[in-house]
């Protein structure tokens, strides 16, 4: 059985209803860019564990089962690994000759390559948890309400904001729904005798490739579906648009993102 | 078993299934399903959606990660370690709700063709079959085995999804919501044909539906299922004997059944389980006559 849901999770909302739901959805985009700038300023591995009891309590307060987001990111942590395992191999910095552990032709391990290949780890991983959090914990409407206002001071400069937003919405919303119709596409087939659940991981990846042609036909019939849907309920941008329910940031959620920027920037300068 | 010794084609016992089991997304599809088909049987698996009809389907062919002691097939556990779930999937032919999510080629022939193929079957007989799927569908061999699967219509599709599972030969013939999307005409000739596969082959017929009208013209026996459960399996007619329970459910009852509810107004002790107009037309002459 192919079981692509359990191990991409990607994309996915968890309404788990915790605190780190409620926080106010531009403060979640904000704190998460002030995430992403510092996990290119961090570069020590004291930086990053000073960053980790962070993580570990925005991960207890969030109510979502850790089991469950480490099974959801396999693929993501396999394909990491496969990658810093060439970044070690072919590290092209200079490296004094004691430096080396071991070494064959133009391929070697080295200190100093483990080192960067940690600290690159650590920060894709960093990079990797924070975006999913987003995701596993704000809904998609607020997660387009917070994008359409922070960058709303743009449509002024004739960039088109709410279509921008909603694009990005719909393609990380298409997510979860391809993996999904994957998995249909390849029980259906398994039936009729595509063994997607035997053989080695090369047979299983071509066999993969056979569900392209009918994703791609069923992504496109979605996306014409779509359309018309909004086309026929006169969806028009965001031109006039007023809401219902505005968003309002309170003190809890402004002394949230204080705490992220200060505990940030202490890991950055220790 | 069976009064005669021989074990059921397929048997749930026990079965349940939860989707992403174990996450924050989990969903109880089947709770506690329990039934045997026997060989030569046609089975009509009637429930609104929801009901975990497509799951038991599923479950027959061992698509799901299926619990040990669950499902078996002439008797033996399909979740058993070494069973060989190719061979299975070789037995019971399934058409799925969408057609096209079971196609795997892009030309009608090499669609039909996979199945057979795959099995080992020679190119000769592989072709005989082709051919005799395909006639049989009412899509004649030299005209539509070079057809692209996707330029056809909608029915047509259908038809070859059908076509491939037939030209396995399986046993077991399942189809999920057969009649859908289909005009009036399109669901005659498929009734007719199903009808003639299941005397000609001696298949074993399982038709899944949310309509109890599809499968009363198709099936022998219901099993009727709600949220995951079974709440009534028997002959089709003594099923129909209840049909207050069944109103209940979302489901679609037989156009004959739903007069002989409203003519209890008139007649308390009006039966139900009529399964034709001809068999309401003559219970209604019957009492009119008689009064």
């Amino acid at each position: 059985m192919l079981e692509l849901q359990r191990n991409v999770i990607f994309g996915q909302y968890i309404d788990a209803g915790s605190f780190v739901h409620r926080v106010d959805a531009r403060i979640k985009i904000v704190a998460t860019v002030v995430f992403i700038v510092a996990s290119f300023l961090i570069d020590s591995f004291l930086g990053f564990a000073v960053v980790l009891p962070l993580l570990i309590l925005i991960q207890v307060v969030s109510k979502i089962s850790l089991g469950y987001v480490l099974r959801g990111s396999r693929f993501f942590l396999a394909f990491l690994i496969f990658i810093l395992a060439f970044q070690v191999l072919f590290y092209p910095g200079d490296v004094p000759e004691s430096g080396y552990l071991w070494r064959w032709g133009f391929l070697s391990v080295s200190n100093e390559g483990l080192y960067t290949a940690g600290i690159l780890g650590l920060r894709v991983i960093f990079l990797y948890y924070v975006t999913t959090m987003l995701m596993l914990a704000t809904s998609l409407v607020d997660l387009t309400n917070g994008l359409e206002q922070i960058f709303g001071p743009l449509q002024r400069l004739r960039v088109p904001v709410n279509e921008l937003v909603l694009v990005f919405v719909i393609a990380i919303k298409f997510v979860p729904i391809f993996i999904e119709e994957v998995e249909r596409l390849a029980r259906a087939q398994t039936a009729r005798g595509v063994p997607f659940d035997e053989g080695g991981p090369i047979t299983r990846a071509r066999r993969i490739g056979r569900l392209l042609v009918p994703i791609f036909i069923s992504g496109f019939a979605r996306a014409d579906t779509l359309t018309t849907a909004m086309n026929t309920r006169s969806y028009r941008g965001g031109r006039g648009r007023t809401k219902l329910r505005w968003m309002k940031a309170g003190v809890a959620d402004w002394a949230v993102l204080a705490l992220i920027t200060a505990w940030m920037v202490a890991a950055w300068l220790v | 078993m069976t009064s005669d010794g021989v074990p059921p084609i397929l048997e749930l016992r026990g079965f349940r299934y939860t989707y992403l089991e174990g996450t924050p997304r989990a969903v109880e599809a089947v709770r506690d399903v329990s039934f045997r088909i026997n060989p030569g049987e046609r089975v009509g698996i009637v429930g609104p959606t929801q009901s975990g009809k497509s799951t038991v389907v599923d479950a027959f062919a061992h698509l799901l990660r299926v619990k040990p002691g669950q499902v078996f097939y002439e008797g033996h556990d399909v979740a058993a370690p070494g069973y060989d779930r190719q061979a299975l999937r070789r037995r019971v032919g399934i058409v799925f709700q969408r057609p096209e999510s079971q196609i795997i080629e892009d030309v009608v022939g090499a669609d039909v063709a996979f199945g057979p193929t795959a099995a080992g079957l020679s190119a000769a007989e592989t072709r005989e079959r082709v051919e005799e799927s395909l006639n049989t569908l009412g899509l004649p061999y030299p005209e539509y085995r070079l057809r692209y699967v996707h330029a056809l219509s909608g029915g047509q599709r259908r038809r070859v999804a059908i076509a491939g599972v037939l030209a396995m030969h399986t046993p077991v013939l399942v189809l999920d919501e057969p009649m859908a999307g289909l005009d009036p005409r399109g669901r005659r000739e498929l009734l007719e044909l199903l009808m003639r596969l299941q005397k000609d082959r001696d298949l074993t017929l399982i038709v899944c539906s949310a309509s109890l009208t599809d499968a009363s013209l198709l099936c022998e026996r219901f099993v009727v299922l709600d949220r995951g459960s079974v709440v009534a399996d028997g002959p089709a007619r003594e099923v129909l004997r209840e049909p207050d329970r069944l109103a209940k459910l979302d489901i679609t009852l037989p156009e004959p059944v739903i007069a002989a509810r409203e003519l209890r107004k008139a007649f308390p002790d009006f039966p139900t389980e009529l399964l034709t107009e001809e068999e309401l037309e003559a219970e209604l002459v019957a009492r009119l006559g008689a009064s």
